[in-house]
């Protein structure tokens, strides 16, 4: 019992670090029709950009997550505007274009920081909590913490602001949203922007409780990928659904298969999906593809 | 009208004769094929294979720092009989499909040695192409599925796993009295061959594992086996397992309230080790090392001054067994006066040699060393277990 506990805390924290690289996902295929290929390296930058601030710059952990996810968004916009003019003309190409820019990002990392990674402690000094025979991290909690409030942050921009909703509306319609004003293009970049900032802030925080290198982008996103198809691509809540499930079933693999965890969780995945193509929350009408 | 293509009974002769005669050409002897690799003059080319990108970039980063030195100091010398040495690194990524390609390479570009690589999975799979061209290989690698590969032309620079883990276990059952002890591995060649060496070595004394947890070579989050391992209360745990996924298991471990000591062979006395982790969690590590500082020898100083004078950093034990496995190859080479292939080979095992792991005195397994002394951590620095 106290095993199976202690696993379900660990595969929390890092499903709540899922979700939001999920969240990202989904949040740019909702309003583009767009699979974000580099979205992962973004989480990677994102990861090296707030442990260099941190811990060459020695800066607070929080202002070192902050300045990441500017930098990050900064790159999203320009991804954006450079597929901007393939936007509504040729799908593949721009979807090729996400790729590209993933591998450059990749390189980019490679000769800015070099081939080793780094290790980075964790920004809360304070002892695990032991409740009950559990070993809770602190720093799992501020994890858990921060995703829950980006979620809330994103849920409350997408339904109560006007850009927000400007977004909403360019989902559903492109079109007719452009017939009544709104400019797409400003609502895209936005989406990528936001999109990045939240890939930084999952590549930020996994780093003290990963290892931050050039493939950790790898690690990230595949899963988190997973977890926006299992939650329904598109869907916020979705994500956020799928993110912790596949961090818990990820989490339990590992402790029961050892070797052969990933081979497990894949598998159980492609089972889900077989089942349920459109995922937990999946809407038909927010596809465009 | 259309013509079909029938073949003609003489080109299917042609064709078998081609066959039969590529046949022939690969059954030839090991290192009699490629006789143009010898050349008598110009420089002696020597490849160094490691990986210089990726997770294990800083073990070859090592690898070609001590081999550098040596050759270096050998050029400084004069060379070889009068020739200099030209080395030149490759990357191998850590991949061994990257790696079997390299092996092709060198083969082509007619390198006459290979120094690396640090990971025995790409020594593997690179080994029967080597064996095939006769070129010599030293290798930083330990896993014992080394020397089951029975290659004549494939030497250890240090000792195997077999070696490493049967010290360790040594230490901790019959000097420690640890009746329970867990292990932790990876499925990788490395930490497969750290696995089976120590469990069996364990076992020969009459302790089995209370846990054996295997993780894959590419995880970053050790929290289920730990779970796990914790639930056990053992008195120390074993890792099989590269520097760099070593620390991070140190590290939450701790992180997970486990605050026994930690037991390992050479990943856990380098300072990528002792970086990921940080210093507080690895107090107290148990290391079974040929090569436990840069102080146990006059020798040892001495390369860790030049080590020091030629890069800035610090020593340790990877740049150690490169520094010893290039000056054996090159002792060789002397004595050989600049022999190839199968002759070459010869040489190499023929070399008695005083490094700075040890006497090395290679056997037909070509492993040269079998004695490895416990070390302990201590204030982040490896010191030897007194």
């Amino acid at each position: 019992m106290q095993d199976t506990l202690q696993t379900l805390v660990s595969g929390l924290s890092l499903g709540a670090v899922y979700a939001l690289v999920a969240m990202g996902f989904s949040l740019v295929y909702r309003t583009m029709g767009l699979v974000n290929f580099a979205h992962a390296d973004i989480a990677m930058i994102g990861a090296y950009a707030a442990s260099t601030f941190y811990l060459t710059s020695h800066l607070p952990f929080a202002v070192a997550m902050g300045l990441a996810i500017v930098i990050t968004g900064a790159i999203g916009l320009v991804i954006e505007r450079v597929l901007r003019p393939l936007e509504n003309k040729d799908f593949d190409l721009m979807l090729i274009g996400t790729i590209g820019f993933g591998i450059v990002l990749q390189a980019l990392a490679i000769i800015i920081w070099g081939t080793t990674g780094r290790a980075v402690p964790s920004p809360l000094d304070s002892a695990p909590l032991d409740v009950l025979g559990i070993r809770i991290r602190t720093y799992d909690l501020l994890v858990m913490a921060v995703a829950a409030l980006a979620v809330v942050a994103l849920a409350f921009f997408l339904s109560r602001t006007k850009r927000g909703a400007a977004m909403q509306a360019v989902a559903m319609d492109h079109e007719a949203a452009t017939a009544v004003g709104i400019d797409v293009g400003r609502s895209n970049a936005l989406a990528f922007a936001i999109g990045a900032g939240l890939a930084a802030l999952a590549g930020g925080l996994v780093g003290p409780m990963l290892y931050v290198d050039a493939s950790l982008g790898g690690a990230l996103g595949i899963k988190g990928f997973a977890a926006a198809m299992l939650g329904g691509f598109g869907s916020i809540h979705g994500a956020v659904v799928g993110g912790i499930a596949i961090g818990v079933l990820d989490s339990y693999a590992a402790g029961h298969f050892q070797g052969y965890s990933v081979l497990v969780t894949f598998l159980v995945f492609t089972i889900a999906i077989m089942i349920r193509p459109m995922g937990i929350f999946g809407e038909r009408t927010v596809s465009r593809a | 009208m259309s013509r079909t293509p029938r073949p003609s009974v003489p080109r299917t002769a042609l064709v078998a004769a081609v066959a039969l005669a590529a046949a022939l050409t690969a059954c030839s002897a090991p290192g009699e094929s490629d006789s143009e690799a010898g050349s008598d003059s110009g420089p002696i080319k020597i490849a160094v294979v490691n990986a210089r990108s990726g997770q294990l970039s800083s073990l070859g980063e090592w690898e070609y720092k001590g081999a550098k030195l040596a050759i270096d100091e050998w050029n400084k010398k004069g060379g070889v009989n009068g020739r200099k040495i030209e080395m030149k690194s490759f990357d191998d990524q850590g991949d061994p499909t990257t790696g079997t390609n390299l092996a092709r390479k060198i083969d082509s570009e007619n390198y006459i040695a290979m120094i690396g690589t640090a990971e025995s999975a790409v020594t593997i799979a690179m080994a029967p192409v080597l064996k095939q061209a006769g070129i010599p290989n030293i290798t930083s690698g330990q896993a014992d599925a080394l020397v089951d590969q029975k290659s004549p032309f494939l030497f250890l620079n240090g000792p195997t796993s077999t070696t490493y883990d049967s010290t360790l276990a040594k230490h901790l059952i019959e000097d420690k009295g640890y009746k329970k002890i867990a292990m932790i591995t990876n499925n990788g060649s490395f930490g497969k061959g750290e696995h089976d060496a120590f469990a069996k070595a364990a076992k020969d004394l009459g302790v089995s594992p209370v846990t054996d947890q295997v993780v894959t070579t590419d995880q970053k989050d050790f929290s289920a086996a730990l779970t796990k391992i914790r639930s056990k209360k053992p008195e120390a745990v074993f890792i099989g397992s590269e520097e760099v996924e070593a620390g991070l298991i140190v590290k939450q471990a701790r992180d997970l309230g486990i605050t026994v000591p930690f037991a390992g062979a050479a990943p856990q006395g380098t300072p990528v080790f002792i970086d990921t982790a940080g210093e507080k969690a690895v107090e107290g590590t148990i290391v079974s090392s040929p090569y436990l500082s840069n102080d146990i020898s006059p020798a040892a100083q001495k390369f860790a001054a030049a080590y020091q004078a030629a890069y800035g950093e610090e020593a340790e034990l990877h740049g150690a067994k490169a520094y010893d496995g290039t000056n054996i190859l090159l002792t060789a080479l002397k004595s050989s006066d600049v022999a190839t292939g199968r002759k070459l080979a010869d040489a190499i095992r023929a070399t008695a040699y005083d490094g700075l792991l040890g006497r090395f005195e290679f056997g037909a397994d070509g492993v040269g060393i079998t004695e490895t002394a416990i070390g302990v951590i201590r204030d982040g620095k490896l010191v030897e277990q007194k």
